[in-house]
């Protein structure tokens, strides 16, 4: 072997021997981080509130009132007993903020009084017939739609902590969290609600068709299902 | 300093004292905007034409029927057709057939012609008469003319805007919550949203409801980092609570309306269901619970043989703005004690733009980017004929120097002036536009 090719295979050798694997390093254990400041986290939303749009919410209106069609619960909300609680939901097309493609209307981006109108026209004729169905009929609480709950035994009114209690089973079913993360003041606010409308329809001496513990429970709906809560996100 | 602003301050250092000087809105004023959707023919009423000339195609009795169109005198055309005589009015200006019943108030009318649209789309064009702006990806950049008076003037109104199928919109900042437009397909929805039956519950059970929504809202909006939309609804649901107290039902229901204001012709062939709209404008204005009402009147987009009737169309609509301005005469004044209605109420009607001065092989016409326009009102000079377009191809035509230089007048011009003209700057609504004081009186 001439001394030109000996030298050259060591070099190659050293240049193979220079790819092997790298020597490891150890893991330490570095220097404690020192706090400096706490700040809380940001979680605020950083754009205004918006406006579900309104198949999103005539979606949920279906879904929590038995998971009808449309034209079901155009049905069921306008009955057959005189009572003219709903009308036609092309009637409300345009005030519930639909796009209306036949006379070229756009879709309303904001809400506006009458639209508020509107949910509440809406939300009363839900709510009534909810209460038919789940509180006067009386089936039992798994097959109810929206009043999962226990009536009151008697003519009484509920008091705080039994209000509470099926209120909570509401508020989850229309804003979906329990209510006792809501602000501390609406389980209070609702309550005197419930307490008013009690109080009301018992001195009224059942004119109207429901009873003083079903029109007070309907009141408590009418005011989820309008809630702005419900409406924007 | 960029170019856009400016020319925006000369053109205001060019505005007119009156328009900058720093004078209360004025109150009890009323306002009434009609969009004539589809694109009107202005040749047949603002702009006449009865001379073949250049691309012109007068209206002329072989594509147009003539037989119930009032103002419509023949006049001899060379190819034995039969066109209309000019319609002269007593204030001098000359119209069209179409002039309808506008023609005994001529002098309290002020027509603008040749408007200059820059666009031949219904959504575009009805968007740019009614904000000045042109539409952005589709949506409309700026506030309408309604949603800015009632911004202005009408955010302490029960309704400060009610839409029928105008091209209302609510974009911008500044602009009060409680005057998003009341938007609506028909004025009949209006009283079935506030229609409530007492079989289950009584009104003060449903109005302690919307107090306490009312609460709600204002409470979450004093924790959130962005308020103005929680508080929004917090004052709608006050408005509500007004509404349903003052029971309004009958203001809005069409077979009330019908009833209470039976000089408007609810069986017109076009515009006999519309009239219900602004039978709403005299009703609710006189109960003073509206600032604006603001609605369409369709049928003009006549690409066939549907022209045949566009004068007759034209003629229905300039006879319901005739019935509903003597209306207001015959209404006093809500609140301006010895003052009618009529010396308070501006009208204002636009349309997308004009048609073609060619009749198309469907023997109607299409779409063309020039424009008129009718404002009656107090503050304008009456009996006006303002702008112009050129003999022979109907194109708005320079009509003045404006502050960018000798151009035709344009929807955003138009708008400033009505803006202006009630002490508002439109520079606080408004990119484009400038003050015509010459449509305005002394």
């Amino acid at each position: 072997m001439s001394p030109l090719r000996s030298a050259a295979i060591a070099l190659g050798a050293a240049a193979i021997a220079g790819c092997g694997p790298k020597e490891l390093v150890p893991p330490q254990v570095g220097p404690k981080l020192t706090v400096t400041s706490t700040s809380t986290q940001d979680s605020a939303p950083k754009e205004e509130l918006r406006m579900v749009p309104a198949e999103a919410y005539m979606r949920t209106y279906l879904a929590l009132f038995g998971g009808l069609a449309p034209l079901e619960v155009q049905k069921r909300a306008r009955g057959g007993d005189g009572a003219q609680l709903f009308d036609t939901w092309d009637d409300y097309f345009s005030s519930l903020g639909f796009p209306d493609y036949r006379i070229d209307m756009p879709r309303s981006q904001q809400t506006n009084a009458l639209m508020v109108a509107t949910f509440e026209r809406l939300g009363v004729a839900l709510c009534d017939r909810a209460v038919e169905h789940d509180l006067k009929a009386k089936p039992p609480v798994s097959e109810r739609v929206v009043f999962a709950f226990d009536e009151a035994a008697g003519p009484a009114p509920l008091d705080r902590a039994a209000f509470e209690s099926r209120f909570d089973v509401l508020h989850r079913t229309f804003l979906a969290y329990p209510v006792k993360l809501a602000p501390t003041e609406r389980a209070a606010r609702f309550f005197k609600l419930y307490g008013d409308v009690h109080a009301r329809h018992a001195k009224a001496g059942g004119k109207a068709r429901f009873s003083p513990d079903e029109a007070a429970w309907a009141s408590v709906c009418y005011g989820l299902v309008r809630h702005p809560e419900f409406h924007l996100y | 300093m960029q170019r856009r602003t400016f020319l925006k301050s000369l053109l205001l250092a060019g505005m007119p004292m009156r328009v900058l000087a720093d004078t209360a809105a004025p109150a009890g004023e009323f306002f009434v905007f009609i969009h004539a959707a589809g694109g009107w023919d202005v040749t047949l009423w603002a702009d006449p034409r009865n001379e073949k000339k250049g691309i012109i195609h007068p209206a002329a009795t072989d594509n147009t029927d003539p037989s119930q169109v009032r103002h419509w005198v023949d006049a001899p055309m060379e190819d034995g057709a039969r066109t209309f005589q000019l319609v002269k009015a007593r204030s001098g200006a000359v119209f069209g057939p179409g002039i309808g019943g506008l023609l005994d108030v001529s002098d309290r009318i002020t027509v603008v012609n040749g408007l200059a649209m820059n666009t031949v789309s219904h959504p575009d064009g009805s968007a740019f008469s009614a904000t000045g702006r042109h539409l952005v990806g589709g949506r409309s950049p700026a506030p309408s003319i309604d949603t800015m008076v009632a911004n202005e003037l009408g955010r302490e109104q029960m309704f400060p805007t009610v839409s029928v199928a105008f091209p209302s919109s609510y974009v911008g900042d500044g602009l009060d919550r409680r005057v998003v437009p009341l938007t609506v397909g028909q004025i009949g929805s209006v009283s079935r949203s506030l229609a409530r039956t007492e079989l289950y519950d009584a009104d003060a059970d449903r109005d302690e409801v919307t107090a306490l929504l009312s609460q709600e809202a204002n409470d979450l909006a004093s924790r959130s980092a962005y308020p103005d939309v929680l508080r929004g609804v917090g004052l709608q649901m006050e408005s509500l609570r007004r509404m349903l107290g003052s029971k309004l039902s009958d203001a809005f229901s069409a077979d009330a309306l019908r009833k209470a204001h039976p000089q408007f012709n609810y069986k017109g062939r076009f515009h006999g269901a519309s009239s219900v709209n602004a039978a709403f404008a005299v009703d609710a204005m006189k109960r003073n619970v509206v600032r604006c009402v603001s609605f369409s009147l369709g049928g003009f987009d006549t690409h066939n043989t549907n022209y045949r009737t566009h004068a007759q169309l034209l003629q229905e609509t300039m006879d319901l703005v005739a019935i509903l301005l003597k209306s207001f005469d015959d209404t006093p004044h809500p609140t301006l004690v010895g003052k009618k209605l009529a010396d308070h109420t501006h009208i204002v009607m636009v349309s997308d733009f004009c048609r073609t001065p060619q009749i198309n092989q469907q023997g109607g016409r299409d779409h063309y980017p020039n424009n008129s326009a009718l404002v009656v009102s107090p503050r304008f000079k009456g009996g006006l004929v303002f702008g112009k377009s050129d003999p022979e191809q109907l194109l708005p035509a320079k009509v003045k120097k404006f502050i960018d230089g000798e151009r035709a007048i344009a929807p955003p011009d138009l708008l400033a002036t009505f803006l202006s003209s009630f002490h508002v700057n439109p520079r606080k609504y408004m990119r484009d536009g400038e003050v015509v004081p010459e449509l305005l009186k002394a």
